[in-house]
């Protein structure tokens, strides 16, 4: 009895071990043998390559007072959907699927023709649906029909700061990305890969664990927070807007900047778009001409030339001149806008007239290889701002030896910079002769919550704090005593301006005589400015002069700004 | 061996309720995560309406609507908010 019950465990025992052999050699085979299979395979049933819904990270403008709007965010409502195999009544469904999105369900030609396309089980027929009338159009069971979760790119200021902020869009393969502006340029910050909502848990829970104690993604993924203030933003834009209708101008641009900072507080240009429906927009719209197109800013250059020569030592702003009106340069002849000579004139009239005779003596004052040295300090390098496509300033005629390339560059003809670059170098004047880094981005909130600071405090030193005074002194007297004959003088605050009127390049060679480029600069207050603005218009119709089209625009432009940011007096006013 | 019995009874116990906390847990996150998105988008909603009436603002012609100018303007130094300055 004993024997024969040992001998039934022994063989229980022996089927055990069988058994357990059995399993750890199919152990081994799955995890070792075929693991690399099954991984992959489980990685495409559950966690990777999960077609998720679409998610990215928002951008933000910053109000005044430091509150977050958003630029750019994410909407959620329904796509319709048809399984042309089950659809019954086409008719039927198409009626009941245009009545929940009158305004986004594809033509009824379309429709049927989709529905007619029996071996296909997908096809869309409709995107952005708001809640109420996906949930309308589900509740109606018509057969055949999907009413799924959709979400996409929103931006809730529409045509604000568009150029800027950018665009998200399929490219080649079948994943949204930023195209233009910042979503592009903060790509690798605002896109948010493989990390569907609808995921396995378990498989991410069990392939992802090293993620629940470091997450790379966390450190790297987050949100932009801009520098730009939609109110300051809608002002820029609406007044550029009215500057481009009423002079019929091809474009028109704007840049509201901090001169010590560099951080862009509105930038706006005309024509424009809305990233919200980019179904009929002109292609050449989605660029941006502040980083990416070169113009001769004409006598807004005056002012860098000026202080330029009083950096180097070879003037005085006692310094006189005598001017003639015109004067011929090797064989080309370079006249004042109105050609009438002054006679002897200090240095501050070539400011307050915007004198190019005067500015083409100061290049001869200041020598080619010293005019060479700062304009190529200025201008010769990118600006380096968050914008993609950044192109580079065209300064060839400084690397000629004919001295008429130097005389035009000091009023800013035959050299062309891009418009960042000429507020970049305008604020050098602003900030005490210091080129700061103008950008958009002030800081990214990580996903982690953490927010980061972006460091943008490269500075350049380029002019004296003398020399940039002197000049500034001489912009104020133009504000106070040119502009407007001199109505646009503010008694409480001192305010510094130039304007530029420069011809039109023709393509044939030359320049127009009956095309011109306006450009208007100016900050405030002008011995400690908060503000530098930089405005330009192209090809206005019916005017000649700067002076008659930006006055206006930057004027408004000033007085908007003291009252939204309660700007102090600098100057007259009783204790 | 009972003993036994109630160890493997513990532990099928334990086992069920970990699987029920972990499913909870997932259904949980899916939903406030979808809550937040959707949270978010009316935020953006409320934002697109305030941007709106910035604009609306910014282009209304305040002097055609009957308001007039300031005829002067005068600016004086900002008092001591405190008593002690």
């Amino acid at each position: 009895m004993r024997a024969q019950f040992r001998s039934r465990i022994r063989l229980v025992l022996a089927f055990l071990i069988l058994a357990a052999l059995g399993i750890f050699l199919r152990l081994y085979f799955v995890q070792i043998v075929h693991g690399e299979t099954y991984s992959q395979k489980a990685d495409r049933q559950f966690s990777s390559g999960g077609s998720g819904l679409f998610d990215r990270g928002a951008i933000y403008f910053t109000r005044k007072d430091g509150t977050l709007i958003s630029a750019a965010t994410l909407a959620t409502g329904f796509l319709v959907a048809i399984n042309p195999q089950v659809l019954g009544d086409p008719e039927a469904a198409y009626s009941a699927i245009l009545s929940a999105a009158p305004s986004s369900t594809i033509p009824r030609d379309a429709f049927i023709a989709a529905a007619a396309k029996k071996s296909r089980v997908y096809i869309e027929v409709a995107h952005r649906l708001s809640d109420e009338s996906g949930q309308a159009l589900s509740a109606r069971e018509v057969p055949g029909v999907q009413v799924l979760r959709e979400r996409w790119r929103q931006y809730p200021g529409g045509k604000l700061a568009a150029q800027s902020i950018g665009i998200v869009s399929y490219g080649s393969g079948d994943a949204r990305a930023g195209r233009t502006g910042l979503e592009a340029m903060y790509e690798g910050t605002l896109a948010r890969s493989g990390d569907s909502l609808y995921r396995n848990f378990f498989a991410e829970l069990f392939s992802g664990m090293s993620n629940l104690l470091v997450n790379a993604k966390d450190a790297r993924e987050g949100d932009i927070i801009t520098t730009i203030e939609p109110e300051v933003q809608t002002r820029l834009a609406g007044d550029l807007a009215k500057l481009n209708q009423r002079y019929s101008s091809k474009e028109s641009g704007g840049i509201i900047m901090d001169p010590a900072t560099g951080a862009i507080i509105a930038i706006a240009s005309y024509p424009t778009y809305d990233g919200n429906n980019l179904q009929s927009v002109d292609p050449t719209l989605l660029g941006n001409s502040f980083v990416e197109h070169v113009y001769e800013f004409g006598s807004i250059m005056k002012p860098i030339t000026m202080t330029a020569a009083l950096d180097a030592g070879v003037i005085t702003p006692a310094t006189t001149y005598d001017d003639t009106g015109c004067i011929t340069v090797n064989t080309a002849r370079i006249c004042n806008w109105d050609a009438k000579a002054r006679g002897v004139i200090p240095m501050r009239q070539i400011i307050m007239q915007s004198l190019n005779v005067g500015s083409s003596w100061i290049a001869d004052q200041l020598g080619q290889d010293a005019f060479r040295e700062y304009f190529t300090k200025l201008f010769a390098e990118k600006t380096g701002v968050d914008l993609p496509n950044e192109t580079g300033a065209l300064l060839r005629n400084l690397f000629k030896p004919q001295q008429v390339g130097y005389s035009t560059a000091a009023f800013g003809q035959g050299i062309a910079v891009t418009p960042m670059q000429m507020i970049r170098a305008l604020g050098a004047l602003a900030n005490g002769g210091t080129m700061v880094q103008p950008h958009l981005v002030r800081a990214i909130r990580l996903n982690s919550g953490i927010e980061r600071t972006l460091d943008w405090g490269k500075k350049t030193p380029i002019f004296s704090a003398t020399s940039t005074r002197e000049t500034v002194e001489m912009m104020s007297a133009l504000n106070d005593e040119i502009l407007y004959g001199g109505k646009a003088k503010i008694p409480t605050m001192s305010v510094a301006a130039k304007t530029g009127t420069a011809q039109l390049t023709s393509p044939g060679g030359g320049y127009y005589t009956d095309r011109f480029f306006h450009s208007f600069t100016g900050f405030f207050p002008a011995y400690n400015p908060r503000f530098i603005i930089l405005l330009y218009t192209n090809d206005p119709k019916g005017v000649q002069y700067a002076s008659e089209t930006l006055n206006t625009t930057f004027l408004d432009l000033v007085h908007f700004l003291i009252d939204y940011y309660a700007v102090p007096p600098d100057r007259g006013f009783s204790t | 061996m009972s003993f036994c019995i109630g160890t493997v009874a513990v532990l099928l116990i334990t086992y069920i309720g970990l699987i029920a906390v972990v499913m909870s847990y997932a259904v949980l996150t899916i939903e406030f995560s979808q809550s937040v998105r959707n949270n978010k988008a009316e935020v953006a909603v409320l934002e697109s309406r305030y941007l709106a009436s910035v604009a609306r603002t910014t282009t209304t012609d305040y002097i055609s609507a009957g308001y007039a100018l300031p005829t002067a303007t005068t600016f004086v130094r900002a008092e001591s908010v405190t008593a002690l300055r």
